[in-house]
């Protein structure tokens, strides 16, 4: 008879998969893991804390990077809450510019969290020609800002940089390009049967689930939970239609489906936007005033919220940040790797959430 | 077997040859786009120090004095490349990347303001403030060193035992008053507001 | 000796390992490494060859400024690492702590004060091309002749 030992095996900090560090001890028997701890803290810079007390155009630096690979998301919904609490008005251009260079940026977070979760499957192929496309798209976003990753964008009452008509042909034609790519990409991943055995019916979330953890964005949207796009509440994304992708597997598949599918669709909204962008100024101009509001926006990986609290010359004095890989990571941990029939789908399944530990930790 | 055919297909693509066998990496240069360091340009700086106070980077930038003339200095392992500076510039001493060039064509910059408040609870007034303030040593070289002064051109003096903040609009926001306070009692708030001018038809 | 060294020296210049440790960084330089990886960069072509396994590698890479967590931790990791090896800066954190080297942070920068720092790449983030150059031009400086230089 086959004899098992029960093992805790820990994976991290530092790991060939893990792009930052957090670390992972799965309790196992045999090759079945039982339980999963997770240990965060490896990154705490306290963020919050140095924000205390600075005005918006040094908390705006600091809240871009909280996270590198969503910067335009938190650079976004920072601004928007201190417009929100001292009631400045973003011209329409301004407002259209800014969905341009948040769903470019959504685009890129999408395919580095699809490269990873390909690299991880050993299937270097795709993950190559995916980190390749993020380079076409980083192009198009450098074009429009000034700069690759961390781009500062956004102030209150507009956007730093109008784009330029050719700069937006240009962004148009890469776009098309782009999306044939991804096609093609896509079929490869639908199709390839030794993805399938990796990911399909791998790391199962129900919807009840991801429900009562709390899961938002793809990882929510790929259990089937409905309604979980703050984007639908967006103005502005309310303007051009926007529509929710939802899928009901909850795998690993569903979950790199759902970004798939997003990356399609923020294309389009893209397009939409720069074929409907309005004439006008891009700067509104008003001044930051006290007051104090909680705001929330949709970041790649799911529900961003900004609670801030100023005085009157527009400095924070209170912030909180609640960012979306928190609950999706503990979520990942208890429910998807919990069962598990192998270690080596451990891994995968964690990346599969997309995990984003500068975001937890700040 | 599916998945063979799947890939030998995918290998036999001629744009998959091509690029397999006569793939070169492209010529890795920086798009002219790229917002690198702040590089000089050859208008001359006055001094008005609007660059170092928006950089929000600690010693991204300095404005330093060299030979008569004020020069901004830009330090690498601090400066993050954000630029605001070359956008807060009126004279456009900075440029880079087409920063300059763009904000130029569209009119766009930024308007900053400084305000100082004393908390009276917490002032002790030794008058630190107002001798520190290398606004204040301008304009008038005769300021005590209690603090007082008989002009009324200083930003602040100590009048009648307190603080009396004269001329606000002369702050330029270095924020010195507030290093040299021994409780903390005064604060400097640098507001700053992006402004679009529209272009008069 | 000279004959050995010689092999050494072609074996080393055609096979650079590089382990990154992401030491409490905003993410931006992590992935701007990752993308040296994308065939439009091409890190491989010059025989570098990422992972992240600290025992064999020749190149660290620290990124961040350092957190509490890994005050200790970031010289366990350059131990483990065999003779020669090499640590580069990436980024602003490591350097000089960057946003993050204020009032009320916990970080505690510069990474020079844990570990030796070779070379330094300041940037926030560095572009890819830039974090390439820095490991081709700091490689070949510590690994030629390395065994005749320590005698």
């Amino acid at each position: 008879m086959k004899k098992t030992v029960d093992v805790s095996i820990p994976l991290g900090p530092v790991h060939p998969c893990w792009k930052e560090p957090v670390r992972l001890k799965c309790e196992t028997a045999g090759e079945r893991v039982l339980r999963t701890e997770l240990e965060l803290g490896y990154m705490k810079k306290g963020i919050e804390r140095i924000m205390r007390g600075r005005p918006w155009q040094e908390v705006m630096f600091l809240a871009e990077r909280v996270c590198g690979i969503c910067s335009v998301v938190h650079n976004m919904v920072f601004i928007e809450t201190m417009e929100e609490l001292s009631e400045i008005a973003v011209p329409p251009r301004a407002a259209y510019l800014r969905v341009v260079a948040n769903e470019i940026d959504r685009i890129a977070s999408h395919l580095i969290a699809n490269f990873s979760y390909c690299y991880t499957i050993e299937h270097e192929t795709l993950a190559m020609y995916l980190l390749n496309t993020r380079e076409t798209v980083l192009d198009n976003l450098e074009r429009l800002t000034g700069s690759r990753i961390n781009t500062a964008y956004m102030i209150p009452g507009g956007v730093r940089f109008d784009i330029l008509p050719e700069d937006a042909a240009t962004v148009l034609a890469d776009l098309v390009k782009v999306e044939e790519e991804m096609k093609r990409y896509v079929r490869m991943f639908e199709t390839g049967p030794l993805i399938a055995l990796r990911s399909r019916g791998i790391g199962v979330m129900s919807r009840e689930e991801a429900i009562r953890s709390h899961t938002v964005g793809p990882t929510a949207r790929a259990s089937g939970v409905p309604e979980c796009d703050l984007r639908l509440r967006h103005p502005t994304y309310q303007a051009l239609d926007f529509e929710q992708i939802t899928r009901t597997e909850g795998d690993n598949f569903a979950r790199i489906m759902v970004r798939f599918q997003e990356i399609f669709q923020s294309i389009d909204l893209v397009r939409k936007c720069l074929d409907t962008l309005p004439d006008g100024p891009i700067r509104g101009g008003g001044h930051c005033k006290a007051g104090e509001a909680a705001y929330s926006g949709e970041a790649p990986r799911g529900e961003l919220t900004y609670y801030i609290k100023t005085d009157e010359y527009g400095r924070v004095v209170d912030i909180a940040i609640r960012t979306p890989s928190i609950m999706n990571i503990e979520a990942c941990a208890h429910s998807m790797i919990k069962g598990a029939t192998s270690v080596a789908d451990v891994t995968s399944t964690f990346i599969s959430s997309d995990p984003c530990v500068a975001c937890n930790e700040r | 077997m599916r998945s063979f055919i799947y890939y030998i297909r995918e290998f036999l693509r001629p744009e998959w040859l091509k690029n397999f066998f006569f793939a070169k990496t492209a010529p890795l240069v920086t798009p002219s786009y790229f917002k690198d360091y702040p590089t000089l340009t050859d208008k001359e700086c006055t001094g008005c120090f609007k660059c170092m106070m928006i950089c929000p980077a600690p010693g991204g930038i300095e404005v330093l004095r060299r030979k008569d003339q004020w020069v901004p200095e830009i330090y690498p392992g601090h400066c993050i490349r954000c630029g605001l500076c070359v956008e807060a510039c009126e004279e456009g001493v900075l440029t880079s990347g087409r920063i300059l060039d763009i904000t130029r064509r569209d009119r766009t910059a930024f308007r900053s303001w400084y305000h100082l408040e004393v908390d009276d609870a917490l002032c002790m007034r030794c008058g630190n403030c107002c001798v520190s303030c290398p606004i204040n040593k301008q304009e008038d070289p005769q300021l005590g060193s209690s603090g007082t002064s008989s002009s009324d051109e200083v930003i602040m003096r100590i009048e009648g035992g307190r603080v009396r903040i004269l001329h606000e609009e002369k702050c330029t926001g270095c924020k010195t008053c507030e290093t040299h306070c021994p409780n903390g009692a005064i604060r400097v708030a640098r507001m700053v507001e992006g402004v679009h001018e529209e272009v008069e038809a | 000796m000279s004959i050995l060294q010689d092999i050494k020296n072609v074996v080393r210049s055609r096979s650079i390992h590089v382990a990154y440790v992401d030491v409490g960084s905003c993410n931006g330089c992590d992935i701007e490494v990752l993308a040296c990886l994308a065939p439009r960069y091409d890190i491989e072509q010059y025989g570098i060859y990422v992972h992240n396994n600290p025992r064999e590698a020749d190149v660290l890479l620290v990124i961040g400024s350092v957190t509490p967590q890994w005050v200790d931790k970031l010289r366990a990791i350059w131990d483990k690492i065999p003779e020669p090896k090499v640590a580069v800066a990436i980024g602003n954190c490591p350097i000089s702590g960057c946003v993050y080297n204020r009032r009320g942070t916990l970080t505690s920068p510069p990474a020079e004060k844990y570990i030796p720092i070779a070379a330094q790449v300041p940037g926030c983030p560095p572009r890819p091309t830039e974090i390439l150059n820095a490991i081709l031009s700091v490689a070949p400086l510590i690994f030629k002749d390395y065994e005749e230089k320590q005698s």
